[in-house]
């Protein structure tokens, strides 16, 4: 099982990075359309929304089936792994890291089947890529658990309901760098602002109350191991400071001079303050500490 | 984001009273402190700042090392501390310490804004709370020309026929796509419709239970207690703290360890639970499988050795016969030390254990034996023993019985803790519930001329997400097909 972990692991390593590199000709193809298009060339209606032109839907198809090929491996990777070890493979960095990009991909292959933006896989695969390539460079073997994390149930649950909450925010925060680097109103045929806000806006949606059972869920477990449901670890402190700023958001949105650039900055940090707490294991020490290097 | 500025902003809780917004702006003139501290509290853009605000402090406390509680609270303890981070900080040591931030979530900034928050939090829900039951029961079905020219979404629709036929299409359609109809007629049929109308109290509840929490949180402090560091050495008995006569033996501790990692694999207390001297409960504590009786919560939470120690007098009279925890290590040479007292004879006595083999003063087998009176914390004797020996020390005998293990327990009891998981609940379930079933709501007004051709006018105020959008357009063009079905009769 721990064999075929790897090959999946490996697998989707490939997949992965031949739909990145689809996305990336699909995007050079788009802008091409769009030159041609200002250039007074009958273009599409969405250029890089990237449905357009024969040539750019047929590598969009490819790229999609490539990603979605990388999310199956992952989905394989996680029920090999499951079984090697007896609960959610989420003890050690490199089973979350492989997780992450589970959850990324997951997360942006469910938003682009709604929105169909594709632009938004030019930067959300390569975060995906990015975890997996961290997971490459750390060991992979299977470590018992140390006592604290003996709670089968807890790991796995904690962890997924975590996985879900990271994905959703990766998703966020590629919808608000495509906002922010457009001027208001929209330009170079990049998705339209609204989409985009309602694209960042859906995955929060999704994202907060995943997080919030994250924090919750860490807190039972806190509860069960240690006898104190809240006791100020770096890292669960740096999710609850997460969980804040995407509140800020969720009320920004709805405030005058703040919904639109200011929102969306604080998908920005939301997404830094993410990526902190998910490195944190490495700088933090604490509580979480020996969930992390081995 | 993109609503031209004249719109009526209404989403989820801000929408009270959608479409009486104008009226509120004349009454901003003249506000006493009362009104400027209650229009504080409710403000949303004020909110904003705030949460904002506790997130900053939530990240200096995960920068910047913290103070633990137990040292904290001891001044010297504290002191030591601080001398400690210093080649860290620098000057900025006693700078950071002024202003609390090694212990942020004690500080006076977070309590202040925590309970600034849980005001603010219970005075918006006070606000809304009126408006969104009205919302939901007795909406208002007349709305002026004004919206129908600026909202979000709107849209008119030329019919023609018979306004009553119509108005039963036009709610027929609405029901289809699963809104409540509410209907008035007075010179136009004004039509009302909503999906949804209690899911913004998801996100009322959702606010609530924070204050639940956090209610929580200090029922835990004011009502519980805790000991983190409960030591008990194996076939001893100690009483807990405020536990009603209650205390716990340790019958034995084990550790395992994996073999091939030497990491640890387990952690063991096997406790009984004594009341007036008979054994109550018997559990074996374990990290993540904690001793629990009643609402007192046992935990496995460290451990270390401990040495059996006996003390006589010169009659033979046993004076003290008892585990003694090795909790403490000596800062200079690292040994591991522990104390007991022998009130009777006001004597302290620390027991120091050896480093391991290489150690000239304490070999293993042996244990040092200082003692200090305990008035004057004068020195009185100091003095290496054999284990089994009987040895005389400051005119008592000490005996060294045999090494054993100690186990370190946090022992607890909080009421708060249901509520924490009450609020935590309702917050999941209720802000999820608001976000899953966002309301919807939309209004028509529809005026026919005497010649019986006639204007629809539809309009909503538009909603968070894109499937709204298209909801709105899929709604509107359901209705174009129902009155052009009307026209054709
Ligand atoms: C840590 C504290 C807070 C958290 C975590 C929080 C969280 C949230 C969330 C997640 C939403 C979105 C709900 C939805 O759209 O259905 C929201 C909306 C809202 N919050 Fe808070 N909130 C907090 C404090 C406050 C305070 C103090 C106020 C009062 C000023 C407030 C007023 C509102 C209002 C009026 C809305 C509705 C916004 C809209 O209709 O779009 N919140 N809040």
């Amino acid at each position: 099982m721990e064999k075929m972990s790897s090959y999946s692991f490996v697998a989707a390593i490939i997949a992965v990075s031949m739909a990145f590199v689809l996305y990336l000709a699909l995007t050079l193809s788009g802008l091409r359309a769009l030159r041609m298009r200002t250039a007074g060339t009958v273009g599409g209606t969405r250029t890089l929304g990237l449905v357009i032109g024969p040539r750019t839907a047929t590598l969009g198809r490819y790229g999609s089936i490539l990603g979605w090929l990388g999310f199956a491996f992952l989905t394989a990777w996680l029920a090999f792994r499951t079984i090697a070890t007896g609960h959610g493979p989420f003890a050690n960095m490199y089973e979350f890291s492989v997780a992450f990009a589970w959850g990324i991909l997951g997360a942006y292959y469910w938003f682009e089947r709604c929105y169909n933006q594709r632009i938004l896989g030019l930067l959300v695969l390569p975060l995906a890529l990015g975890m997996l390539i961290h997971a490459a460079t750390i060991p992979a073997t299977i470590e018992p658990l140390v006592p604290a994390l003996q709670n089968n149930l807890l790991l796995t649950v904690h962890v997924a309901v975590a996985i879900v909450a990271y994905g959703s925010f990766s998703i966020a925060f590629g919808a608000a760098l495509l906002f922010l680097i457009q001027p208001t109103g929209g330009r170079w045929g990049l998705p339209k602002p609204n989409v985009l806000d309602e694209i960042a806006y859906k995955a929060v949606v999704i994202g907060f109350p995943f997080l919030a059972a994250t924090l919750v869920l860490g807190a039972i477990w806190a509860d069960v191991a240690w006898g104190s449901y809240w006791s100020w670890d770096p890292k669960e402190t740096a999710s609850l400071v997460t969980w804040l700023i995407y509140a800020a958001y969720l009320h920004a949105r709805a405030v005058r001079g703040w919904a639109g650039r200011r929102a969306a900055t604080l998908l920005l940090i939301g997404f830094a303050a993410t990526l902190f707490t998910y490195f944190g294991n490495y700088f933090f020490g604490g509580l979480h500490s020996y969930a992390g290097l081995g | 984001m993109t609503q031209p500025a004249e719109t009526v902003q209404v989403r989820g809780l801000a929408s009270r009273t959608a479409v009486v917004e104008a009226d509120h702006a004349g009454r901003a003139a003249a506000r006493g402190i009362f009104e400027t501290l209650w229009g504080l509290l409710t403000s949303m853009r004020f909110s904003l700042f705030v949460i904002l605000a506790m997130a900053v402090l939530g990240l200096v406390g995960t920068l910047v090392i913290q103070v633990p509680a137990s040292i904290e609270s001891d001044a010297a303890a504290k002191a030591d501390w601080l001398a400690g981070v210093r080649p860290r900080f620098g000057g900025w040591t006693d700078v950071l310490d002024r202003l609390q931030l090694f212990a942020v979530f004690g500080s006076i900034w977070f309590r202040g804004l925590t309970a600034f928050l849980t005001i603010s939090l219970i005075a918006c829900m006070i606000q809304r709370a009126p408006g969104l039951w009205r919302t939901a029961t007795k909406p208002r079905v007349t709305v002026s020309d004004g919206f129908f020219a600026h909202a979000r979404e709107r849209d008119a629709i030329v019919v023609r026929g018979e306004a009553a036929d119509l108005t039963g299409r036009i709610a027929g359609v609405l029901r289809k796509h699963h809104y409540r109809v509410l209907v008035e007629e007075a010179l136009a049929v004004n039509l009302y419709g909503d999906r949804f109308r209690w899911a913004p109290f998801g996100s009322l509840i959702g606010h609530l239970s924070i204050v639940v929490i956090l209610a929580g949180v200090i029922v835990g402090s004011l009502f519980g207690f805790r000991d983190n560091s409960f030591m008990i050495a194996e076939g001893s008995t100690l009483s807990v703290p405020t536990g009603e006569g209650l205390s716990i033996a340790l019958i034995s501790f084990e550790d395992a360890y994996y073999t091939d990692s030497g990491a640890p694999s387990d952690f063991a207390s096997e406790l009984v639970l004594v009341k007036a001297g008979r054994e109550i409960f018997r559990h074996t504590a374990r990290v993540n499988d904690p001793l629990r009786y009643g609402d007192l919560s046992v935990y496995q939470s460290f451990y270390g050795p401990a040495a059996f120690m006996s003390v006589a007098d010169t009659d033979g009279r046993v004076l003290y016969s008892d585990g003694v925890p090795l909790a403490w290590v000596t800062k200079d040479d690292g040994r591991r030390v522990g104390m007991f007292t022998i009130p009777s004879k006001d004597i302290v006595a620390w027991v120091v254990g050896t480093w391991g083999g290489g150690d000239p003063l304490v070999k293993p087998g042996q244990m040092r034996v200082e003692t200090y009176r305990a008035s004057t914390g004068d020195p009185i004797e100091q003095l290496t023993i054999d284990q089994g020996v009987a040895t005389a020390v400051s005119g008592l005998r000490f005996t060294f019985g045999r090494e054993i293990q100690y186990t370190g327990l946090s022992v607890s009891r909080d009421p708060g803790t249901i509520l924490v998981w009450i609020g935590s609940l309702l917050l999941i379930a209720g802000f999820a519930v608001g976000f899953t079933f966002p309301r919807r709501r939309i209004w028509g007004r529809l005026v026919m001329r005497p010649d019986g051709v006639g204007t629809l006018s539809v309009a909503s105020p538009g909603y968070t997400t894109h499937f709204a959008d298209r909801a709105f357009t899929d709604l509107v063009t359901d209705l174009r097909a129902a009155c052009v079905v009307a026209t054709a009769s």
